[in-house]
């Protein structure tokens, strides 16, 4: 059964084996070049403090296109092992009524689906982890700059989740294929609901896994402040300081009062008229000390703290975010959550060939 | 033989219908709030001196939609491709329905002509779609990007995905004829589908029309920061925004290329010290600083600048740019869409051929 079942895949093991071989050529002979620039160029940069965005977004800007070639590499890995390891398994055996054969030879229809089931679904396993692993490596330096790994998206693209994914995409595959019977069908489907589980998990799901850690600061003038007119009805806002928390998962960054509510329009006319006059935005570098001239005699620094200090008296600013030090916690549960989808799946999936398929 | 194609077609038709319709309605809540927010935010910023912040504010709307829609179109084509033109014809030959289809008084060629007349000019239609709601909700991102020219947002946009669809689907029917059987003709269609955009993409496109060169004195020299090494930052001040650049060089006086993308030389040092100025293998040993550097942490001393300045013009550095200029953006999308249609009616054609005088 086994030599049977390796008989069946190894087209398919051939063709992954020759894309993940292919992605690590073009990882390889890229990557240290990343590494090498971010070492000798952009940490250096960094260390010191200065003005790095010219370098920084000259950086991110290296090898743009192998960015997104892996980027979506990754992301379409799954559903690519769903739709076409998946779907096919049983749909095809059932489609032409080849598992009447199988299960005349001795094997038990639980075997049968035990060992084509374990099989495949590590070698999907392995397929994502393996070019998760190379993604992640080459993206390391570029992570590094972000700092955004945590981010939905980022998130998604790196460490072990991809293994999740992998194998509930690929039993997503094998139940809608012995579900429906047609592969055609069966392939859509399973892009369908694999597509539509990786957003409700994203979306809705791991925003909970751990509830955020809320901090309450009082408001200063830091780097990314501003006071913004809104849309025409909106009127002015107060734009919070940018949280200087690397690698974080920021919820939401906001100032508001006691009881919640952001400043008013007319409260920051009245309190800062300089600002939220003419000018719509002060200069938002006061406080890296590099202000810059304004042409039409914006707001002074002077102007800028009293407005600083009257909006701080009322309203502070509320951080909720998931730290850094989670990201692993979190990678872990996403993890758990696909593998322990694939394992209901693959539950569903044996009631069905021992009680229903005939 | 239209009625026949039509109830073999309609699961899928209706399949793309829906797709199209959730699509229409997430864009049709979103957009037209977007086109406001950006009217009365964004448009007007320069009025008020500093984008950064109105920029910055708008670009955080709708992230998720943002996200998704890039990748969206990008599957469309392929989708098609794998799903309606992979089986059409490998499923009849698999199953050996053809042979019954070919007995009803209808001849090989019309049979072939109705199933890739219908759901060819369907695959458009649907891809066309797509792209024109995306196109209409991304135009206030795409004006402050600026990017629209640029390889992979050009494929996303405008009429290209509609000769992306077409060819997808006559490369899925022409595999699926060649190959018979569903499976590795779906996977062929993907594999080859990908290598021939992205081959376009990198070395075709570039030259529909022969870009534009120009080569110019070195003089924007991007703030270095404070202390000994840096790289230096050319810039592409040549180019406006929304230009295409297919290459940036640096040239030292000699004309031979010493950086790229405004690296300069081979780990793109800069350093300004004792020594004199130092621009990667280069360097210009008679401007050394005077005093002692200032240490206030906050960006290189105009000294320091001043002096990179003008080792750049002492060593008569140049930029040249290789670029195709924004306005010829639609003879581009126009190109592209041609190009893909001429590859359909080749395959087209080929499968023609197929069916009449190879296919038993």
């Amino acid at each position: 059964m086994v030599r049977l079942t390796w008989l069946q895949f190894r087209l398919s093991a051939a063709v992954a084996v020759l894309a993940l071989a292919l992605v690590g050529i073009l990882v390889a002979l890229t990557g240290p070049h990343l590494a090498h620039v971010y070492d000798t160029v952009v940490a250096p940069c960094l260390a010191q403090g200065g003005d790095c965005k010219p370098t920084v977004s000259s950086f991110l800007g290296t090898d743009s296109l192998l960015q997104s070639v892996l980027t979506v590499a990754l992301l379409a890995a799954p559903a690519l092992l769903g739709i076409f390891w998946g779907a096919p398994l049983l749909a095809r055996e059932i489609e032409r009524s080849t598992f009447r054969l199988a299960w005349t030879q001795s094997v038990s229809r639980s075997r049968w689906l035990a060992i084509k089931l374990s099989f495949i679904g590590l070698a999907s396993m392995i397929v994502a982890g393996v070019l998760s692993l190379m993604v992640t490596w080459w993206f390391r330096p570029i992570d590094r700059v972000n700092a955004n790994r945590f981010v939905p998206g980022i998130f998604d693209e790196r460490g072990v989740v991809a293994l999740g994914y992998a194998v509930f995409a690929f039993m997503l595959g094998v139940t809608a294929g012995l579900l429906i019977v047609r592969i055609v069908p069966a392939m859509v489907t399973t892009l369908v609901l694999f597509v539509g589980s990786r957003l409700v998990v994203t979306s809705w799901i791991r925003p909970h896994f751990l509830s955020p850690v809320k901090q309450t600061l009082p408001f200063v003038w830091g780097p990314g402040a501003g006071i913004a007119q809104g849309s025409s009805g909106g009127g002015a806002f107060v734009i919070p300081p940018t949280p200087n928390l690397p690698n974080a998962w920021v919820y939401s960054n906001l100032i508001i009062d006691q009881a919640g509510h952001a400043p008013s329009s007319q409260f920051l006319q009245s309190t800062c008229p300089a600002l939220t006059g003419g000018l719509d935005n002060a200069s938002s570098n006061i406080g890296t000390g590099i202000s810059k001239p304004s042409p039409s005699g914006g707001p002074t620094a002077q102007q800028v703290h009293s407005c600083v200090a009257s909006i701080a008296t009322n309203y502070h600013q509320v951080v909720t975010y998931q730290p850094a030090s989670r990201y692993w916690l979190f990678q872990w549960y996403e993890t758990a959550i696909f593998v322990g989808l694939a394992l209901i799946l693959a539950g569903i999936c044996f009631w069905w060939v021992r009680r229903r398929l005939t | 033989m239209v009625r026949l194609t039509w109830l073999q077609f309609r699961l899928q038709s209706a399949v793309a219908v829906a797709a199209l319709a959730i699509v229409a309605i997430a864009l049709a809540v979103t957009g037209p709030h977007l086109a406001h927010l950006y009217h009365t935010t964004v448009a007007n910023c320069a009025a008020q001196n500093d984008c950064d912040s109105a920029t910055n504010v708008f670009m955080l709307n709708d992230p998720f939609l943002q996200n998704m829609l890039g990748p969206l179109i990008l599957l469309v084509p392929a989708v098609i491709g794998i799903f309606w033109g992979a089986p059409l014809v490998a499923r009849e030959i698999e199953t050996g329905t053809y042979r019954l289809a070919w007995t009803q008084g209808v001849s090989r060629r019309r049979w072939l002509l109705v199933k890739l007349g219908i759901m060819g000019l369907a695959s458009m239609v649907v891809a066309g779609l797509f792209s024109l709601m995306i196109t209409w909700w991304s135009i206030p991102f795409d004006k402050i990007n600026q990017d629209r020219f640029t390889p992979v947002t050009f494929s996303l946009r405008g009429i290209a995905p509609i000769g992306y669809a077409a060819f997808a689907f006559a490369l899925g029917v022409t595999i699926g004829l060649l190959v018979h059987r569903i499976l590795p003709a779906m996977a062929l269609t993907l594999v080859i589908f990908i290598a021939i955009r992205v081959v376009v993409m990198l070395w075709v496109r570039p030259y529909f029309v022969a870009p534009l060169h120009t080569t110019q004195p070195d003089t924007q020299i991007l703030p270095p920061s404070q202390g000994t090494s840096k790289s230096i930052q050319v810039g592409t001040n040549a180019a406006l925004p929304g230009d295409w650049v297919i290459a940036d060089q640096t040239l030292n006086a000699a004309g031979q290329v010493i950086g790229r993308n405004g690296f300069v030389g081979s780990d793109g040092r800069l350093g300004v010290g004792p020594n004199g100025v130092v621009i990667g293998d280069l360097s210009c040993p008679n401007l050394k600083p005077q005093g002692t550097p200032s240490a206030t942490g906050n960006g290189p001393s105009p000294d320091a600048q001043a002096l990179v300045k003008q080792c750049v013009t002492q060593l008569g550095l140049k930029e040249e740019l290789t670029y195709q200029p924004a306005s010829r953006y639609w003879t581009f999308q126009w190109y592209e869409m041609g190009l893909y249609l001429a590859l359909s009616a080749a395959l087209s054609g080929f499968s023609f051929w197929w069916v009449r005088s190879r296919l038993v």
